[in-house]
């Protein structure tokens, strides 16, 4: 066949002939014309093979005409703009669209899957679970070969240059599907009054009416019902309509995913780098009518996949909507009546017909219609078998029982250049089933249909053939009726505008319950019979299964691979239902189906990102001072969604020299640090201090004004949760400070803790965090440095002491300071308001200047708190430590009148012994060795197992003011190896273990610098 | 000692310097309504005492119902939740109003707390604005008539928000300002986008005070 001999000019066809386009498939440049699919394009210049099938590398081309297609799957553009997978039935062409085919290795004449393929017979169900099993120690190299001739296409490596996005929708009605039935459906939701969004998938409204435009509805025309029912759409300004939307979810409470292509068909030179190419629409919606048509399954009949054959449907569309003929000299194979009038369409266009109808006995009307066409008709004859190489050339036709689904005898041998058949229709009910629901079988429809009022509960309709009203006239009436309904249930009343819905079809015969056309040979003997394409799952894989005890449908889905893939066997399941009951003995409707999960179609990793990428992919939290520390040459880490400035390197300084020198500073002189990001809530009312008492695990009843105080959050096992410094403003007036991190969660713990179980308490929370910037100025010259700045309050060592705070005025700006200390250094912390916060900190670094003063970062605060043994929660706890495992019940107020959060389960056995993995200092021998965070801790350097654990390394730094490493662990029974019995038993020695290494080190205390406290309280 | 310089969570952008009087070239505008004044208000809805003393202190109703936005001239007071309140003033009218609130709600349970350092508000304008608030929040901007706000997601942070004049005003907290800024402008990026010059010339002066 001759490039471009498919080509016909069909009238009424969607094909713009005024506007010729060139785009390259395989390095070969085609004719195409606006309107075109990439797969219609292709068929109308006589490509027929596309790819080689994924197990046998066997031949295969085009098959449908949408989503549905299982076999043209193909690579789009290059570079980082590349998609791989597009079904080319799917893709719209554009000026100078380049894509190729994503099998067929080395080509597509030559594939080395297809030597397997001839051995077919051997790679059964399972063969590579079964084959490749062993010995197991050769899986990796198997798997190397098995992924590299697996798979379809190739992802971008490069970065996605494209923009998306997501909008939300509230609609009161959502119309899914934008064929005839969604069109009244919207139509009569839209006349009610309703805001209604209607989407589909295509790039114009009208589904399969665009295939059948010598369909009549009302007396009009296919074309002109719809151009009148889409402007009447139209003029309805509570009526939105989006094309080239697909719903690809339905999830619980009518929320629908769909995805919009908005430049996909546009030459790549024409698309706008401020446009989205794809949007998500997240829709919530009253009222969901789904009017998501059907899909026609192909019957199933040996070598029923050779490039060539089509579903019946496919073959019409391509001719009606896309001006091609997939053949000249066609044979076509039905079970129902669906097929006739695209048979007769083909003749009329001078394609010679063949039809074979399964059934007996047709329709008289019909049959009059064929024969006048001019097409020849076999009755009661199917189709055993299609012979050809890389495409069809001839079909072997069987005469059958007119009851029974087997052969009786032999039929004629017919050339034809393609095939096409209809085994039925298969209603897409994937979005009815996504949040739950289950497809009913219906007998006499022979399909699984979503039932039209089967879950009015849930605000789920379902119209048209969705329903399984596959008969125009009934379609458009139910859909109608279903509308109204919807509307009804929104209150409103019933639209009665006539609107004539009659149609001309001849009364519908009964389709024959068939799925795989007998050939008279045992299953596995005759020419391979394919239900799922895209898997290679023949006839015979399905009835291995079952004969290897795979009774349930899920399983065998699984063992065979049928219904897997980008096209989620919208050609094959249902085939395959009912090829597994007969194998079974069960009715399909026992069989039932497997589960239909979003998505229905593959959505775009960046459609689902949408916003969420690059500098917006998750909120980054800025303090007042961030423009300070980027200023002074900050390196920063994220601590929650805060960025922390992590260290200030100077000109060839590491992290470790930085570190090191920032440390220095800070116990020599002055340093300073950002400490905005510390949670604070602002907590007021008669009952504060009763508040605190319950929520903290220690006292402040007696905590004066002007006082502050270090407590520990347990939760209600009594494990640390948080710490902090609150302070007492006033005697119902106090602010809590909490950590980084947990900020949100401890006002949520207050929160729900007062709200619930103490809403007697008069107390109040507010969080303060973002109204707060703190410069903590740290070290022995730190008085000095705020002494110049703050003339309203005394900094005396014996007026403002450790541990209290003052109001006053830095910098001109109204400050609460307080005297507290993370290093153990003489130290205070200067809040402001945040708009002041960026001001107060130069004036600090202009007032420090003569003493040097260091910014310093996240990881010197670090290295100068374990220097004194402060814990951090979440690094040095872990969830399971209480106070006492942290050698801390000094933070614990036992004798408090009323309980407090985690008291009682200090009561517990397993809390109360004494041997739990408890916090202390750890030095090693080599003061060089810094030892690894989370290292082991194991009790010799007898490695070989079975080792005991008793406990792990939480921080580990070297320290500058010692000149050593020391390191903070969670050892079992930790605090009485220490002590002298410890020491003398030499249970003080222990060997952390990471990296194969055990490192001896000594249990010793925690408190490695200024163990009496000394500094900070000069 | 250089004068302490107030700095709006959003200053480090230069929003001023871009902005241009809206017109038809963008659909959608916006800029940052600088160095408000934000106090939180906490209280019973149910109390008359502490009802009247708000409101009376205020000379503005105080909101009972979920959702209501109460706006005067120089004030708002935002409902939050059931016993909690953002009441947005002049920045200067701050510390006096605090001292009256406290003053009436001696006796009555309550919290009035300074958060000014923490909030700033955008002003969302242009033919376009609502389809960039479909993008970045969850909520039906269909049901937010004027007179009432409402607390929703922004991307993935959250944003009080209210109909004012011809646009929105998005309130939202400091930490999350360049997020949230950032966030807004990709989304109206397909509209065409400009920094809108304010109409409240003083607050520029104010910001170097």
């Amino acid at each position: 066949m001759t490039q471009g001999s498919n080509r016909l000019k069909i009238a009424t066809s969607r094909i713009n002939f005024e506007r010729p386009l060139s785009i390259t498939f395989d390095g070969k440049s085609y004719p195409a014309y606006a309107g075109d699919t990439l797969a219609s394009a292709l068929l109308g210049s006589g490509v027929r093979m596309l790819g080689r099938s994924f197990k046998y590398g066997r031949p295969r081309g085009i098959i449908g005409a949408g989503p549905e297609e299982p076999n043209a799957l193909i690579q789009l553009e290059q570079g980082a703009q590349t998609v791989p997978n597009l079904k080319a039935t799917q893709v719209e062409v554009y000026s100078g669209l380049k894509a190729r085919r994503t099998t067929g290795w080395p080509s597509l004449n030559v594939d080395a899957k297809s030597i397997g393929g001839r051995f077919s017979r051997f790679m059964p169900a399972g063969f590579y679970y079964k084959t490749f099993k062993y010995p197991a120690a050769l899986w990796p190299r198997y798997e190397h070969i098995i992924r590299h001739a697996a798979g379809y296409g190739s992802a971008p490596l490069e970065t996605d240059p494209d923009l998306y996005d997501h909008k939300h929708h509230h609609v009161q009605v959502l119309v899914v599907g934008g064929g005839a039935s969604g069109l009244v459906a919207a139509l009569t939701a839209g006349q009610a009054g309703l805001r209604v969004l209607l989407l589909d998938e295509q790039n114009e409204l009208g589904g399969w009416l665009l295939s059948q435009p010598n369909a009549s509805i009302g007396g009009k025309t296919a074309p002109a019902w719809l151009k009148a029912i889409a402007a009447e759409l139209e003029s309805l300004p509570n009526v939105s309509i989006l094309t080239r939307t697909s719903a690809f979810a339905l999830h619980d409470m009518n929320a629908i995913q769909a995805v919009e292509q908005l430049q996909d068909h546009l030459p790549l030179a024409h698309r706008s780098h401020d446009q989205p190419r794809q949007r998500l629409h997240r829709i919530r919606a009253d009222r969901i009518i789904l009017a998501s048509g059907a899909i026609e399954r192909p019957l199933v009949y040996g070598n029923n996949d050779l490039p060539g054959i089509f579903t019946a449907s496919a073959m019409t569309t391509y001719l009606n909507r896309y001006s091609v003929a997939c053949g000249h000299n066609v044979l076509l194979m039905t079970s129902n009546d669906h097929v006739y009038q695209g048979a007769i369409d083909l003749a009329r266009a001078g394609v010679r017909v063949t039809l074979a109808d399964t059934r007996a006995q047709i329709n008289a009307t019909l049959e009059q219609r064929a024969k006048v066409a001019g097409i020849q008709l076999y009755k009661g004859y199917g189709i055993a078998q299609a012979n050809g190489r890389r495409g069809v050339h001839s079909a072997q036709l069987v005469k059958l029982d007119a009851a029974d689904n087997r052969v009786t005898g032999t039929g004629p041998l017919v050339s034809c250049d393609a095939i096409a058949s209809s085994g039925g229709l298969s209603p897409t009910v994937h979005l009815y089933c996504h949040d739950g629901g289950r497809p009913v079988w219906d007998e006499a429809k022979l399909a699984y249909i979503a039932p039209a009022l089967g879950r009015e509960s849930a605000s789920i309709f379902v119209a048209g053939s969705a329903c399984g009203e596959f008969g125009l006239a009934a379609a458009l009436q139910q859909s109608r009726s279903v509308a109204n309904a919807a509307a009804a249930s929104l209150g409103k009343t019933a639209v009665d505008t006539p609107l004539d819905l009659s149609s001309d079809e001849p009364v519908a015969t009964p389709a024959r319950r068939i799925f795989r056309v007998p050939d008279g040979k045992p299953e596995g003997h005759g020419a391979k019979a394919f239900v799922d394409y895209q898997n290679d799952v023949a006839v015979s894989d399905i009835q291995l299964a079952v004969r290897e005890n795979y009774k349930s449908i899920e399983h065998i889905k699984r063992y065979t691979a049928l219904g897997f893939g980008t096209d989620q066997g919208k050609l094959s399941n249902v085939n395959g239902f009912a090829i597994a009951a007969d194998a079974l003995g069960k009715h399909i409707s026992e069989v039932g189906t497997t589960t239909y999960r979003p998505a229905y179609s593959p959505v775009t990793f960046g459609t689902l990102a949408g916003a969420h990428e690059g500098d917006t992919f998750e909120p980054k939290r800025y303090t007042a001072m961030h423009p300070a520390h980027v200023a002074r040459g900050a390196l920063f880490e994220p601590v929650g969604q805060w960025l922390r400035p992590w260290y200030f390197p100077k000109a060839g300084e590491d992290m470790h020299a930085a570190v090191q020198r920032e440390c220095r500073a800070t116990r020599r002189s002055v340093g300073m640090m950002d400490a905005s990001t510390l949670g604070k809530i602002d907590i007021r009312g008669k009952d504060v201090r009763e508040f605190l008492n319950r929520v903290y695990a220690n006292a402040w009843t007696n905590l004066a004004p002007g006082k502050c105080r270090y407590g520990l959050m347990l939760d209600e096992n009594g494990m640390v949760f948080d710490d902090g410094v609150t302070s007492c403003i006033a005697d119902d007036h106090f602010v809590m400070t909490t950590t980084t991190g947990g900020a949100g969660r401890v006002m949520t713990w207050l929160e729900k803790w007062h709200q619930t179980e103490w809403p007697e308490l008069d107390v109040y929370m507010t969080s303060v965090t973002d109204h707060w910037a703190t410069a903590a100025v740290v070290g022995p010259n730190s008085r000095k440095v705020l002494q110049k700045i703050c003339g309203d309050i005394d900094l005396s060592a014996d007026a403002f002491k450790f541990m209290d705070w003052r109001e006053g005025t830095v910098a001109g700006v109204p400050a609460r300071v307080f005297r507290i200390s993370f290093s153990g250094e003489l130290a205070f912390e200067v809040n402001v308001d945040a708009t002041y916060g960026h001001h107060v900190w130069e004036a600090l670094m202009d007032a420090g200047r003569e003493f040097d003063i260091t910014p310093y970062g996240t990881e010197s605060m670090h290295v100068l708190r374990a220097e004194k043994g402060f814990i951090i929660v979440g690094q040095d706890t872990d969830g399971s430590m209480t106070p006492f495992d942290l050698d801390m019940g000094w933070a614990v107020g036992m004798k408090k009148p009323y309980s407090f959060i985690g008291k009682r389960s200090f009561k517990r056995s397993d809390t109360a012994r004494s041997d739990r993995k408890q916090l202390v200092g750890l030095l090693t021998d080599d003061p060089k060795e810094v030892l690894r965070e989370g290292a082991q801790i194991i009790e010799s350097n007898n490695t070989s197992p079975p080792v005991k654990m008793l406990g792990h390394v939480t921080s580990s730094y070297f320290s500058p003011e010692l000149g050593r490493s020391i390191a903070m662990a969670v050892v079992r029974d930790g605090i009485a190896r220490k002590k002298p019995e410890g020491q003398q038993a030499g249970r003080d020695v222990v060997y952390a273990w990471a990296g194969g290494k055990a490192v001896r080190a000594k249990i010793v205390s925690y408190v490695f610098v200024d163990p009496k406290g000394e500094r900070q309280n000069v | 000692m250089s004068k302490p310089m107030l700095q709006s969570p959003l200053h480090h952008l230069g929003l001023a310097k871009q902005a241009v009087k809206p017109d038809g070239r963008h659909g959608v505008w916006a800029n940052e309504v600088p160095l408000a004044g934000y106090i939180a208000l906490r209280g019973d809805a149910t109390s008359a005492a502490f009802v009247d003393a708000v409101s009376k202190t205020l000379g503005l109703a105080l909101p009972t119902q979920p959702c209501g936005l109460a706006q005067a001239a120089d004030a708002k007071i935002a409902w939050l939740s059931p016993d909690e309140w953002l009441l947005v003033c002049a920045r200067d009218k701050v510390p006096v109003t605090i001292a009256a609130l406290q003053a009436a709600l001696v006796g009555v349970r309550s919290q009035v707390v300074d958060n000014s350092g923490g909030y700033t508000q955008v002003l969302l304008t242009g033919a376009n604005a609502r389809e960039v608030l479909a993008h970045c929040t969850v909520y039906d901007i269909d049901h937010l008539d004027a007179g009432r706000v409402v607390g929703t997601t922004f991307g993935k942070s959250a944003v009080i928000l209210h109909r004012q004049d011809r646009g929105f005003c998005l309130i939202f907290r400091r930490s999350f300002a360049e997020y949230i800024w950032r966030f807004m402008v990709r989304a109206a990026t397909p509209y065409g986008f400009g920094v809108a010059a304010r109409d409240d010339a003083d607050a520029t002066a104010r910001e170097t005070v």
